[in-house]
Formats: structure tokens, C-alpha cells, sequence
């Protein structure tokens, strides 16, 4: 598995460095938003309604930009959690522990694709 | 505390001549020092990996129609949510503004036959970029904008 992850770690740092920087580029604004603005009614609500926010989800470009916030964010998380294992003194499990977060990441990226082909 | 390291840990691939202590963790880590940083850096991937299962619980929510978005955006003002995005938020800022502040410094001296650009102007351009699209997003996002 060690020789895997060792193959794959091209992919798995440009979804990591992408995540740190497109994720937290496009996090901001999705956080302060959908996440705080609206459920503390600094924003109306009807800013994303049902219907408003299907034509914005549902337009290629908003496609792209929510499977980004989904994916990117996964992969930054789940190289990061894998160092800090490595760093508390887990380097033996490596081989587990990152298969495991990797996985953990290809399932939600996954789903995330689904997610937005379905809108 | 110093504590031994990790065995392989900076090790060379060839058995060298010259003898060496056994590497040992720098006594600051993880807590205190320049590894305070570090090791809050490294933490908010605990908060990126579950901003990303919720970002996902949102589309999700969006595609399975009417009831199950607006029971989603209900959910969402719950006190642990809000609490959790504070959270995030804080994580992302952190992150952009450590991250944007150490990436000119990993530059290569060289990309191919030009020279990167100054650090202050690779700096700007982060910045640019990431509060250009805070603004475009959140304008779109707030329904100032389409």
C-alpha cells in the first residue's frame, strides 16, 4: 500500500495544495453566507430559495464552483489529519491511516460528483 | 518534552560514516513556539474535511427538492451549526492568511526560462484573488448579484 500511496502522491498533493488554496478562496464567501448570514437572518432567506438557488446550482459554473467546495476541502482535510498523525508519533500506521483518509476523501468526492450531476 | 522521534525520520538512504545522534522532537513541539502555528495549521484539516461533508450535505439537500432544502436551511440555524461555522471561518482565515504568507517563499528560484515575480506582487495577487471572489461569491451567494 505504502508503494500506492508513494505512486499517487502527485495527485494527492495537487488536491491537497488546491485545497488549501482555491478551497479557502471559495470557502469564505460560501461560509459567511450559507453558512452564518442566512441562518443568523443578516441575509434573507429568499437570497436562496429553493428556486434561486436550483438556477444557480444547476448552471455549469455553479456545478463546478459547488463539486470545488465539496472536493477540494476533503483533500486538504484528509492530507493534513494524515501529517498530524505522522507528526504525533503514528508514523507506523501511516500506511493504514492515510489509506483510510484517502478513502474517506474518494468517497466524498464521489458523492460530491453525484451530488452535482443531480442537480 | 523531548521525546524520540520517529526512527526513519530525516534519515539518510545510505548508511553514512559519520555517526549521529538519534533524532528527537524539538522540545516546543506541539504546543509552544514557532509550532503553535504549525500545529493549529495542521488541525483546521479536522475542519476543511467536515466543511467539505457538510458543503456535500448541502447539494445533496438541494437536489432532492423543495422539502428536503428548505428542512436543510432550517437545520442550518441550529446553534451547534452556527457554532461550527464560526469555527470554520475562523479556520479558513487562518489558513488563507498563513498559507498566502508562505507561498512566495516556496517558490523555485526558476519556472522554466522566467524568474517568478517578486514575493510582494505574488503576495498581492493571493490577496486579489481571494478577496475578489469572497466578494464576487458572497454578492452572488446574498442575491446582490444574477
Amino acid at each position: 500500500m505504502k508503494h500506492v500511496l508513494l505512486k499517487l502522491e502527485p495527485l494527492i498533493w495537487f488536491l491537497f495544495g488546491q485545497g488549501i488554496m482555491l478551497g479557502t478562496i471559495l470557502l469564505t464567501a460560501w461560509i459567511a453566507i450559507v453558512g452564518l448570514a442566512i441562518p443568523m437572518g443578516i441575509v434573507d432567506a429568499s437570497a436562496l430559495s429553493f428556486g434561486r438557488a436550483s438556477d444557480l446550482g444547476g448552471h455549469l459554473i455553479g456545478r463546478v464552483v459547488l463539486a470545488a467546495l465539496c472536493i477540494l476541502p476533503l483533500w486538504k482535510g484528509a492530507h493534513h489529519m494524515r501529517h498530524m498523525l505522522i507528526d504525533s508519533g503514528g508514523a507506523d500506521r501511516d500506511a493504514t491511516m492515510a489509506t483510510l483518509l484517502y478513502l474517506v476523501a474518494t468517497v466524498g468526492s464521489v458523492l460530491a460528483i453525484v451530488a452535482v450531476v443531480r442537480l | 518534552m523531548a521525546r524520540a522521534a520517529h526512527p526513519h525520520a530525516m534519515q539518510s538512504a545510505k548508511p553514512s560514516s559519520t555517526r549521529t545522534a538519534p533524532p528527537m522532537m524539538p522540545a516546543q513541539f506541539p504546543s509552544s513556539g514557532r509550532y503553535r502555528a504549525y500545529t493549529l495549521f495542521g488541525a483546521t484539516g479536522i475542519v476543511y474535511l467536515l466543511l467539505g461533508f457538510v458543503t456535500l450535505r448541502v447539494v445533496w439537500a438541494l437536489g432532492s427538492g423543495e422539502a428536503a432544502w428548505n428542512n436543510l436551511m432550517s437545520q442550518l440555524q441550529n446553534p451547534l451549526y452556527i457554532a461550527f461555522h464560526v469555527l470554520g471561518l475562523v479556520s479558513v482565515l487562518f489558513v488563507g492568511v498563513r498559507f498566502f504568507s508562505l507561498f512566495p517563499k516556496a517558490q523555485p528560484p526558476r519556472i522554466g526560462p522566467a524568474k517568478p515575480p517578486p514575493a510582494p506582487v505574488i503576495t498581492a495577487g493571493l490577496y486579489a484573488a481571494w478577496i475578489g471572489v469572497t466578494v464576487l461569491l458572497g454578492a452572488i451567494l446574498a442575491g446582490g448579484l444574477f
